[in-house]
């Protein structure tokens, strides 16, 4: 097939099919497992510094929060993927806990704008030389995920050309072998550790989501570890009575994680809405561009508490969440 | 600016506008913020049977409340499918979609869009923008793609700083050579001063109208390039009573959209 076109990005998971491969066959062997854990000794068995990351949900809805505090408060380092990245990716920019990112989308907050000190971090970062980006699309990183599920090396796609993300980005442009029109290939992205918050799933990490489902059925088919936190731990019994619902089979989970609310101040489909008020808060302080009102954020709610529960409290506790669930609810009612 | 009744601001007024041009019983993509509204206002007036697709997955919802994010749970809510962001980008990929809707920092004249950074250095930016979300793909992808963004000669400019989502790139037939789908490309530009449209042969941006009270004049003053301008401009409608009421009350209720354009209001 003759390269036709390349882009100059880097490509910063270098996991190829048959590492994965490799990856898969231990695995296997754990499937049967008691996955049950608490996130400090998931994080300690499944995630090491420097791993190439990726996040379940989308935006603000149904973040693995909890998780993301308790590496932020760990000092872990990443690599990440990031097609729609907001306020997760948000918070490792403003600790430096990003290294290098594959950018489908960064730094907005939705309706809430751009956060600016974060912005501004970013940038200086990056004319040092010490954030790197590769940029592409939301829809190339899905696919990028997806090829990875399917166990391949690439995917041909008919985006990207003529642009110049497809010159930041590592995609190349090829004629295609069986019709000679151009296509853009986008190598498979395989990741060390991928982390999804669910809504039910069972001690195995059989998994259920409600709502949508973004590009989490391929992150979990393709990061070499998983780890699922999850609103409620249910029988096996209740996965069996519809295995159509079950997204994530347990073949691919390596720890289960019970957190409810663990996606706070994100949205949880069917249980609670977006907290506006707290994120319009972190919005607030990220309006500082001295960074000095986002180091109070910080302290206030990720380093000054000991774990996601107490964040919790600070936000509200019972009180906001039944509001939040009242917001969510309102459509039903 | 308008007349002094009727007391709306810019985004209530670019909302109204735009929702007017949805057609009917085809499938959209819309992104958060102004598409969203329009959309939403578009469904409750002239555009019942509109199929919103949402890039995380979300194919047709049926909630009564603006979704805040493009995955939030309005965008699934009694929705007759909760897909994956493949689906919904394969689904335009194999040309289901008839409608992309979307923003950008800056324009040029063929309609490529910058989401990306400011600036002549991609490894030393002015400003750094969040990259091209799902815009390169619905830009690539979907039949007609809608374009909504503030005007002024900073963002309406004869050359983008990146180029994150094609327009018709370097003009006629420039989508084509590049490998991308036939038949596809920028449709429509909504602004807070008019409304624009590509001429066939050169791929230009022609001004289509322009808003209540705004002159050509000032249409081309704000226009950092050459706009191909007809020699009838017609002038849209302002909002109506009713538009503004749906906006106001059932779109979006707690006006987390509709303040952002509340330091610009006309009166």
């Amino acid at each position: 097939m003759e390269v036709v076109e390349q882009g100059m990005g880097q490509l910063f998971s270098r996991t190829t099919p048959d590492d994965f491969r490799k990856a898969m066959l231990e695995k296997a062997d754990t499937m049967n497992n008691d996955k049950r854990m608490d996130l400090k000794e998931a994080i300690k068995r499944f995630v090491k510094n420097g791993d190439y990351l990726s996040i379940g949900g989308c935006s603000i809805v149904r973040l693995p929060m909890a998780f993301i505090h308790e590496v932020i408060r760990q000092g872990l380092r990443f690599r990440m993927a990031a097609g729609t990245r907001t306020f997760d990716i948000d918070l490792f920019l403003d600790n430096d806990r990003v290294l290098e990112i594959d950018i489908g989308y960064i730094l907005g907050l939705e309706m809430l704008g751009i956060p600016q000190a974060t912005r501004n971090r970013v940038r200086d970062r990056l004319k040092k030389g010490d954030l790197k980006f590769c940029e592409w699309s939301n829809g190339t990183m899905a696919w990028r995920h997806k090829a990875a599920a399917m166990g391949v090396p690439f995917l041909p796609v008919r985006t990207l050309a003529g642009t110049d993300t497809f010159k930041f980005s590592g995609a190349k442009k090829v004629k295609c072998p069986f019709t000679g029109e151009l296509v853009v290939l986008v190598p498979a992205l395989y990741c060390d550790v991928s982390v999804i918050h669910v809504h039910r799933a069972d001690k195995y990490g059989n998994c259920q989501i409600d709502g949508m489902l973004n590009e989490d059925v391929e992150k979990a088919r393709s990061a070499k570890r998983v780890i699922i936190t999850t609103e409620k731990i249910i029988d096996t019994d209740e996965i069996r009575k519809d295995g159509s619902r079950t997204i994530i089979p347990q073949f691919y989970v390596d720890a289960v994680v019970e957190v409810p609310y663990g996606a706070f101040p994100t949205n949880m489909p069917n249980l609670y809405y977006l907290d506006l008020d707290h994120l319009q808060i972190y919005a607030d302080a990220a309006k500082d561009v001295s960074g000095k009102a986002l180091e109070n954020y910080y302290i206030e709610y990720i380093y000054g508490v000991k774990d996601f529960a107490e964040y919790l409290e600070k936000c509200g506790g019972k009180h906001r969440l039944n509001e939040l669930r009242g917001i969510e609810l309102m459509e039903r009612n | 600016m308008a007349s002094n009744d009727k007391k709306y601001n810019n985004i209530e007024l670019m909302a109204s506008v735009a929702s007017r041009y949805l057609e009917d019983g085809k499938v959209m993509f819309a992104g958060t913020g102004i598409p969203m509204l329009a959309a939403a206002l578009a469904q409750k007036t002239s555009a019942p049977n509109l199929v919103l697709v949402y890039e995380a997955g979300g194919i047709s919802p049926a909630a009564s409340m603006l979704p805040l994010s493009v995955a939030d749970s309005r965008t699934t809510y009694r929705a007759i499918c909760n897909a994956s962001m493949p689906e919904a980008m394969e689904m335009n990929q194999k040309g289901l979609v008839t409608y992309a809707f979307l923003g950008g920092a800056q324009i040029d004249p063929y309609g490529n869009l910058n989401s990306t950074m400011i600036g002549t250095d991609y490894y030393n930016p002015k400003v750094r923008l969040p990259g091209s979300g799902g815009a390169n793909e619905l830009g690539s992808l979907a039949w007609k793609t809608l374009i909504i963004m503030n005007h002024s000669r900073k963002r309406f400019v004869e050359k983008v700083d990146f180029i994150t989502t094609p327009g018709y790139l370097d003009g006629p037939g420039g989508r084509e050579k590049a490998g991308l789908p036939p038949g596809t490309g920028p449709h429509l530009v909504f602004t807070e001063l008019g409304l624009f449209d590509f001429d066939e042969k050169t791929k230009r941006m022609r001004l289509k109208s322009v808003l209540p009270g705004v002159t050509v004049e000032k249409v081309v003053s704000e226009t950092g390039f050459q706009l191909i301008i007809p020699e009838t401009v017609p002038v849209e409608d302002e909002p109506t009573k009713e538009e503004l009421r749906l906006l106001r009350e059932e779109v979006d209720p707690w006006r987390v959209v509709l303040r952002r354009g509340d330091n610009n209001a006309q009166e």
